[in-house]
């Protein structure tokens, strides 16, 4: 038990970035390009890992630390089945360390960029949330004990988490917070070198623990059909964000948070409302 | 530290500055980006940000009002860091020799890696530049540790 929560908390964040790679080559045979190869990912980090750092100030270098931080014991919490609900508060704290980063420099690119961030967090947090409570209500917050079952019972979430992991992979239509050609890379504009280095890290573990959420869905009956299937689920809805991504243009920062309030709470009322009434049945 | 160094030639970020180009180098470098020569395949994305920048693809033979901003650009970008001088103009300031508001090329500001000669430079000509530019990282980042 000890030993797969090690592996998953190594391997996580190496797969997360062999997904964004894949994530480039797909965007580029999508656009007919040939496209980076598969590791670029780990490539960009050791570049920026071995550049001089620049730091306009030491508290933009200590956020950085601490969204890095933040993201890492959440995901090391949902790798020892900690509890769901307090595995989300705590990314939470890391994606606000991000936004304190950005708010810590005089750039306006920069101001503009976490101000972009903070509602782009406004539009996905109720929907995780909401999806967190969903997912304990069919039994525990705690990971180790989730059961088998979710994706018959809640698969309307499944497809609400869809949009979140669109705004968190900074895809269009919902790319607002770093909107490049219009804010560089907004929150990201001031930081170089080795502390984007740590930001883009922080961001993977993010992600990985997303990621984890996604494959609560689906269990198979040993472990090599279950780690197939985990990592098929994954990559299917990966591939719809990248489709999304490659076929819509960018909506403004009004339209986003409405659809997120509308469509992806509307679609967990409904599910849980489906649930209510088989139950009452 | 040599294997930091070895990677950093695989993931060159791209900056490119228009120093008062007549747009034809410009639209060349942009082709670059673009399906058909795809300079992604060698890591390169335009991050069009100085402080995440590695390569400076420069074009355009420096006006008088670029000199400052040029040398600001320059200075923002972290080590190790490489400079190509995309085109004539950029290169000697060719077209323009003689003139009274330009600087008559690029290493009359910065100094300069590479220089692409071309009216305009061709992609593949600039394809080369870039790749003759990295090169030069393992080089550049060696000498600034010892330093």
């Amino acid at each position: 038990m000890i030993l797969s929560s090690i592996a998953i908390l190594l391997l996580g964040p190496l797969l997360v970035g062999i997904s964004m790679g894949l994530d480039r080559k797909i965007t580029a045979r999508l656009q007919n390009r040939r496209g980076p190869p598969l590791l670029q990912p780990f490539y960009d980090i050791g570049k920026l890992l071995s550049k001089q750092s620049l730091v306009l100030s030491d508290l933009q270098a200590l956020f950085a630390s601490f969204s890095l931080i933040f993201h890492i014991i959440a995901f090391a919490l949902f790798a020892f089945g900690g509890n769901l609900l307090v595995i989300f508060f705590i990314s939470s704290m890391g994606a606000i360390f991000l936004v304190l980063g950005a708010y810590s420099t005089p750039s306006p690119y920069s101001h503009l960029g976490a101000n972009r961030e903070l509602l782009a967090m406004l539009a996905y947090e109720p929907i995780l949330f909401l999806a967190v409570i969903a997912i304990g209500m069919q039994g525990s917050f705690l990971v180790g004990e989730i059961v088998p079952g979710l994706l018959s019972h809640i698969p309307l979430i499944l497809i609400a988490l869809l949009p979140v992991l669109v705004i968190l992979l900074e895809k269009s239509p919902f790319d607002v917070p770093t909107a490049h050609q219009e804010l560089v890379t907004g929150p990201y504009v001031e930081y170089s070198g080795p502390y984007l280095a740590l930001l883009e890290l922080g961001h993977w573990y993010q992600l990985a623990f997303v990621y984890g959420m996604i494959t609560l869905f689906i269990w198979g009956t040993g472990i090599t059909s279950d780690i197939i299937l985990k990592l098929v689920l994954a990559f299917i809805l990966l591939f719809a964000a990248i489709l999304i991504d490659n076929i819509t243009a960018r909506l403004t920062r009004k339209s986003m948070v409405a659809f997120m309030l509308t469509v992806g709470i509307g679609l967990i009322a409904l599910n849980l409302l489906i649930l209510y009434i088989i139950e009452v049945i | 530290m040599g294997l930091l160094d070895k990677i950093g030639t695989k993931s060159p970020w791209i900056l490119h500055f228009d120093t008062g180009s007549c747009n034809g180098c410009d639209l060349e470098i942009w082709a670059l980006l673009t399906p058909k020569y795809d300079v992604e395949r060698f890591g390169g994305i335009n991050r069009a940000n100085p402080k995440q920048a590695d390569i400076l693809l420069i074009t355009g033979p420096v006006t008088m009002r670029c000199e400052d901003r040029l040398r600001n650009l320059y200075e923002q970008v972290p080590e190790p860091k490489l400079v190509v001088a995309c085109g004539n103009c950029a290169s000697t300031g060719a077209p323009f020799h003689n003139c009274y508001n330009v600087c008559q090329g690029v290493d009359k500001v910065i100094p300069v890696d590479v220089y692409v000669p071309g009216c305009a430079a061709c992609p593949e000509a600039l394809i080369d530049g870039f790749v003759r530019a990295l090169s030069l990282w393992e080089d550049k980042a060696r000498r600034r540790e010892s330093e």
